[in-house]
């Protein structure tokens, strides 16, 4: 076994730092472990080196590809180039206002004119959403709260250990017993499990659907907060899983890290391929009865129909209720136009209206349905 | 507290690993020998992803009958808690070993402490691996680890870091010879990333022709080398087309033996047709490969709906 020699230790340290700078997660302890491993291996052999500090250092395949990137550019091969797109999606995402948005179309507009036809208590609540990003609106989360108790809760035929519940468990009754020599001392007692129901949330983050971004953002930091085994993605021509950002309790911070990663906001729409890589991934594993998905979109699409109604029909094998939330859907002159949304609607099972805190209070009373 | 020092691994070199693989009909590559090595020599579990039947599993079987060792496998499922990956009490035997007591009046006074012994317990993989007295240390394999809750990787986060299982009753075990762990994952979920942390990590693609090619040689014994190559030219065509499920390597290796089998020596459009369900496993995709220019595919072109 060679010790490292100093120069080495200073490159693999620059390599270290530059993976840091990439946004690799190069914590001391995976530094450490570089050096522990370098000492075991031939170092002169270039291969062995880049192999030895990358799986110590990456942690997925995306991580793999960065860190050959950072590796290369280190040994000065210039023909990988680090894309601004980063700065690109953040702006995008922050930009959460429908008049500075300008993509307005009939159907926003439709949603505007429409709060002011309501009594006070209605127009609080019909307030448009999109306007009110970072107002922390506690009436919408209570109602998330509530639609997430209704989406989770199915009582199953199983039965599960409770102090006070209704039956008498003997089985376990008998093995506390054995501590007493088999006196019966007291009853365990047994209750009805709640079933765990798997949620999957596919949003449309297309360029279509911008105006809806604060309210979309909020409806998806609130159900993933609520319900923590659910699970969120996002799409427009690319599907991008988000769930672990919106684990963080910190909404700027999710934000940045989603604008970050998610480079393909405010793009173009295929709901096709995003249902086709949701079929072979997400939807793949797992109970298909206990999954209830959920899509978020306008239906506006640049695929064709027929394709969405393929990857529907798949999906619908896969799990058990489809709800389909459209910002669009709710306005009083609101006609289903989209090609796209036309081929979806036979295989939804709840087709509901969620432009504003009103219409999703509407769609929380729909989902009683799901349970 | 022991150390594991006592036993040496016996890849000293990154092309000793390679040898050894290569023994057990293994095809591996540079960086799957070398993450190997590396995991002896830290004592750290390797993280095995990549798609369905690109042999992530294979690995740990192989080095279990490389080193000799018994290969404890945890397969992971929804649900998956500790009384079924750690240990769980016999009941039954328990209350047998009270009632014998209880007719002998001379064990009575110690039963209590008897009933908590050892013998009583029903050793679950995790423990098993911890527990296992050597020579040499136990090859771990906790297959599909995203199938498993979250919550269970936190809880695999305290084994891996400390290789000791405490039970309550009986005190703490720690690892005699840490034992060898290989993760799976097929990534139809992000795992957590302090369990990922502890872990070397490696992805496992689909295998470039050339390797293929070597892998249904070395796997199919009695293969014919053309045959070989008209099987792994069909898989990487087929693994160009947008399939629910694109066929892994398992894939190719059970339809270069029913081909076999089916004493088929040269392949045409028909035999794709008709052994279709050996390879794809949708119906959706097996009615898409009605469509594909077979002709093509046998030929290595690239293929388009």
């Amino acid at each position: 076994m060679t010790s490292p020699a100093e120069p080495l230790v200073a490159q693999t340290l620059a390599i270290c730092h530059a993976a840091r700078a990439a946004g690799l997660p190069v914590t001391q302890a995976r530094a450490i472990d570089v050096f522990r491993a370098l000492a075991m291996i031939d170092w002169h052999d270039a291969e062995d080196y880049r192999l030895a500090l990358r799986t110590n250092l990456v942690a997925s395949r995306e991580d793999e590809i960065l860190f050959d990137r950072v590796f290369a550019i280190h040994f000065g091969h210039s023909e990988f180039e680090h894309d601004g797109g980063a700065i690109l999606a953040r702006s995008e995402l922050l930009r959460g206002n429908l008049e500075a948005g300008g993509r307005s179309n009939e159907g926003h507009r439709d949603m505007l004119t429409e709060a002011d036809t309501f009594g006070a208590q209605e127009v609080q609540r019909r307030a448009n959403l999109a306007a009110r990003w970072d107002a922390d609106a506690p009436p919408l989360e209570q109602i998330i709260r509530e639609l997430a108790r209704r989406l989770a809760t199915r009582p199953s035929r199983r039965n599960a250990p409770a102090r006070h519940g209704a039956r008498v468990d003997l089985r376990r009754s008998m093995r506390r017993s054995v501590r007493h020599g088999l006196d019966l001392v007291e009853l365990a007692r047994s209750a009805r499990k709640t079933r765990k129901t798997r949620i999957v949330m596919l949003c449309d983050v297309s360029g279509s659907m911008d105006a809806f971004n604060p309210f979309l953002l909020q409806l998806m930091f609130g159900l993933q907060q609520a319900l923590k085994s659910s699970r969120t993605l996002v799409f427009s021509t690319q599907v991008s899983e988000i769930t672990q950002y919106l684990r963080r309790r910190s909404v700027v911070e999710t934000l940045g890290e989603i604008g970050d990663k998610v480079r393909h906001w405010s793009g173009g729409t295929d709901v096709g391929a995003a249902l086709r890589e949701l079929n072979r991934t997400v939807l793949r594993e797992g109970s298909a009865r206990a999954t209830v998905l959920i899509i978020i979109s306008d239906g506006y699409d640049n695929g064709t129909p027929e394709r969405i109604a393929a990857e529907l029909e798949a999906a619908k094998r896969r799990i058990r209720t489809l709800v389909w939330i459209n910002p669009m859907f709710g306005a009083t002159t609101f006609v289903v136009r989209a090609a796209g949304m036309k081929a979806a609607l036979p295989y939804v099972d709840h087709f509901l209206p969620a432009f504003n805190a009103r219409a999703l209070h509407d769609l929380v009373k729909g989902l009683a349905a799901v349970g | 507290m022991t150390a594991s020092s006592a036993w040496q691994h016996p890849f000293g070199r990154v092309d000793d690993v390679a040898a050894t693989f290569d023994a057990h009909d293994y095809v591996a590559d540079r960086p799957l020998c070398l993450t190997t090595k590396l995991a002896f020599d830290l004592g750290k579990p390797i993280l095995l992803e990549g798609e369905a039947g690109v042999g992530k599993t294979e690995v740990a079987k192989v080095l279990a009958s490389a080193l000799d060792t018994p290969l404890i496998r945890l397969q992971c499922y929804e649900g998956l808690d500790a009384s079924a990956a750690l240990y769980e009490w016999n009941y039954a035997r328990q209350i047998l070993a009270i009632r014998l007591a209880e007719a002998d009046e001379a064990r009575r006074s110690e039963i209590d402490s008897a009933i908590f012994g050892p013998e009583f317990l029903f050793e679950r993989p995790l423990l098993k691996a911890i527990r296992h007295p050597g020579p040499r240390p136990a090859v771990l394999l906790i297959d599909e680890i995203d199938r498993a809750d979250e919550e269970f990787e936190a809880f695999l986060l305290e084994i891996l870091s400390d290789y000791q299982i405490t039970v309550p009753e009986l005190g703490t075990f720690s690892a005699v010879h840490k034992p060898c762990v290989i993760l799976t994952s097929n990534r139809t979920r992000e795992l957590n990333d302090a369990l990922k942390r502890r872990c070397l990590y490696l992805w496992i693609d689909y295998p470039a022709p050339d390797k293929e090619r070597d892998i249904i040689t070395k796997r199919v014994p009695g293969i014919d080398r053309s045959l070989a190559e008209a099987v792994t030219r069909v898989m990487q065509g087929l693994r160009a087309v947008d399939f629910y499920k694109r066929p892994g390597v398992a894939e190719a290796l059970d339809w270069a033996r029913a081909l076999l089998g089916l004493e088929i020596g040269r392949i045409v459009p028909e035999t794709v047709l008709e052994t279709a369900g050996v390879v794809l496993k949708y119906r959706d995709d097996i009615s898409r490969l009605g469509k594909l220019d077979l002709d093509a595919l046998l030929q290595g072109k690239a293929i388009e709906l």
